[in-house]
């Protein structure tokens, strides 16, 4: 049997790139690119100092390493450990105000 | 540059990292100085890719902590970072990107390592406007002030070893076995605040030895100013009254009547303020001691007893938020206000209900201290010059303590002001305080350490010699309202707490002093305190004076 030469070759599932980048993805590149990001984690990071949040973290992670003691925690440990309490307990107020500030930045990017 | 540091204890490599130093000492930490960026808040990251997001090189996630190989430059996720240094040999240390720190992948666990440090350190304290110069010429400046004053500091200790006169203290007239100096004192009408203050700074290791010493004598005093007022005089009166042994109440009317010519605008009977009191009694006794002394030293350097005993130094650190430029100050201080750390408590708890067993609801002395040195943006209605940027912008300030004082008192605000109801009220909220306080992590080697990530880099000025350990041996209690109310002073002598009610004295459990409302906390230096509770019943006799001699104030 003959193999057609002038059969395209089969397309390789794993190469299927051809679609666009989630729009996730292009607001997050727009925003480091403009340096919004920076400035968004900077008000971020006082906003949950101001309400506590980083307080109360803290004393988790302090609770936690006096339980299991000092030299049996890692930082992969602490970080499981408070990344379900601590998405969960950014006040609402925070969030609004940063999806705001987002939503501003959005506006005038696309101007 | 650095120094021992013996207020932490280094944490030690880990195999992986000891092993990788071996191989390639400082190589790969000199090459990515080049990739090190800082914002102006002092974080510093690894920049090294400037025009494509940082991703994993096996998931292509570019969200959460992203770690950098050392040895390859590629970027890994925390869930595969591991998978990496799994399979290349030697690729074990990688660093955190966001935050500059160092990772053992097979450990899974940060570590630490001081010539990294330096490299970051060096790198960011370059990079932030002032420049490298400037900042090891503060560090050079700041390092002879300190031993400067580890000179002035081990004078008083060497005065309180070398004292010959330990007051001999098997007294046959007392009645009780109350320690000695233990007595009340009879309240003059809303004079509470006064004998709330007076048992406090009798009671303080320093300026008990130093009456006890006879430092201030009387009889000299008068021939020296001929002014027939002076506050240290009458202390040194209330003292001797103290510890003659006798244990009926005292009057100290001569000295309300001395602190009265001295502070003419509180001199009522109304109930005055505590800490107010404390104020003008400190500043009192070293108005008296630089008119003696003729000498215009500012507070940092006085030599007179309240001030060598209360003063300590404030840094306050004002940074530019657009430029990362940063101002530093130093003002002496006597004592330390603290807001109470209420704020926290109310606002996140009203979003999202957190677990009960969580002790957030709690206000707590160390909370109160975190307030304290917390960085605080300062509002945009007070913007602040910046000489680097040469216009007006918005700044943090952050205060810390540059140098403790052997007594450390502290003040606990407890008046509200609402600007609506144009009121004050007083918070009444129970704040916790421990007996035994550590107060390294509000020193300003910590807080500006901290400033850089988690460092364990030391700077050349650390006060490793002068301790942060802390007793407490007197808490001010108030109850009431702001107008009126009454204040006990709690002293802890020998490790039993006694109230001090104006005339009433009693033993009290430590239980009744930790759920009182305090108002004022009054903590010693660790050593001083161990030394003040020695026993000191035997005699030791000074060829100078009979110890049997009665003092004045006695009958």
């Amino acid at each position: 049997m003959k193999h057609s030469v002038n059969r395209p070759p089969t397309p390789d599932a794993a190469e299927d790139q051809g679609k666009e980048p989630p729009l996730q993805e292009i607001i997050n590149v727009k925003l480091i690119e403009s340096g919004e990001k920076e400035r968004l984690m900077e008000l971020l990071r006082e906003r949950l100092i101001d309400c506590g949040w980083k307080d109360e973290m803290k004393a988790l992670c302090r609770a936690h390493v006096k339980k299991k003691g000092r030299n049996n925690v890692t930082v992969d440990d602490l970080v499981h450990l408070i990344t379900p309490k601590g998405r969960a307990s950014v006040p609402d107020s925070v969030k609004a105000e940063l999806l705001q500030r987002i939503r501003t930045f959005l506006m005038s990017a696309a101007l | 540059m650095c120094a021992r540091n013996s207020i932490y204890t280094n944490p030690k490599p880990c195999k992986h990292l000891a092993d990788y130093k071996l191989r390639h000492g400082f190589n790969t930490y000199d090459s990515i100085r080049n990739c090190l960026k800082t914002t102006p808040n002092g974080r510093t990251r690894v920049a090294k890719h400037t025009t494509k997001i940082p991703r994993c090189s096996f998931c292509d996630r570019y969200q959460g902590r992203l770690y950098f190989c050392l040895m390859c430059s590629s970027l890994w996720c925390p869930s595969h970072i591991l998978l990496h240094a799994q399979s290349e040999k030697g690729h074990e240390v990688a660093i955190d990107m966001d935050r500059s720190e160092l990772y053992c992948c097979l450990c899974c666990d940060q570590v630490y390592d001081p010539d990294f440090d330096k490299v970051v350190v060096c790198n960011q304290v370059k990079d932030l406007p002032g420049g490298s110069k400037s900042k090891t010429n503060s560090f050079e400046a700041s390092g002879e002030r300190s031993s400067k004053r580890k000179r002035l500091d081990s004078g008083i200790g060497l005065d309180l070893k070398k004292s010959e006169l330990l007051v001999s203290m098997r007294d046959r007239r007392a009645k009780s076995c109350y320690p000695l100096g233990l007595r009340g004192l009879n309240n003059l009408g809303s004079t509470c605040f006064m004998n709330s203050v007076l048992q406090a700074l009798l009671h303080a290791p320093p300026l008990r030895n130093y009456f006890l010493n006879d430092r201030h004598n009387s009889v000299q005093c008068r021939k020296r100013s001929g002014e027939k007022l002076c506050l240290l005089c009458d202390i040194d009166a209330i003292s001797s009254a103290m510890f003659c042994g006798d244990r009926t109440p005292y009057t100290p009317a001569h000295f309300l009547y001395s602190w009265w010519q001295h502070s003419s605008n509180l001199a009522s009977y109304e109930e005055q303020d505590a800490h107010e009191f404390f104020i003008s009694v400190l500043d009192g006794i070293h108005e008296k001691e630089s008119k003696i002394r003729n000498s215009g030293k500012d507070d940092g350097d006085c030599q007179c007893i309240a001030h060598r005993a209360f003063s300590g130094l404030l840094r306050s650190d004002v940074t530019c938020i657009s430029c990362g430029f940063s101002s530093t100050t130093y003002d002496p201080c006597v004592d330390i206000s603290l807001n109470m750390d209420t704020s926290n408590l109310s606002s996140s708890n009203a979003n999202k209900p957190i677990k009960p067993d969580e002790k957030t609801s709690v206000s707590t002395l160390s909370g109160c201290l975190n307030l304290f040195t917390r960085a605080e943006r300062l509002g945009s209605d007070q913007k602040l010059h910046c000489q680097n940027c040469q216009e007006l912008r918005d700044s943090s300030k952050q205060l810390s303590i540059r140098r403790l004082p052997l007594v450390l008192c502290l003040h606990i605000k407890r008046v509200e002001h609402s600007l609506v109801r144009k009121i004050s009220r007083k918070i009444n909220q129970y704040m916790q305080f421990p007996f035994s306080l550590d107060m390294t992590p509000y020193l300003s080697s910590s807080i500006v350490r901290s400033k850089f990530g988690n460092r364990i880099f030391t700077f050349e000025y650390d006060n490793s010699n002068s301790s942060a350990a802390y007793e407490i041996f007197a808490v001010i209690a108030h109850s009431g309202m702001l107008e009126s109310g009454h204040y006990v002073t709690y002293l802890r002598l020998k490790n039993q707490w006694y109230k001090c009610d104006d005339a009433w004295i009693s033993e009290v459990d430590e239980g009744i002093v930790r759920a009182s409302q305090c108002y004022m906390l009054f903590y010693v230096q660790k050593l001083l305190y161990n030394k003040a509770n020695e026993d000191s019943s035997f005699v030791r006799i000074s060829p100078r004076r009979d110890p049997f001699e009665s003092t004045a104030g006695c009958s």
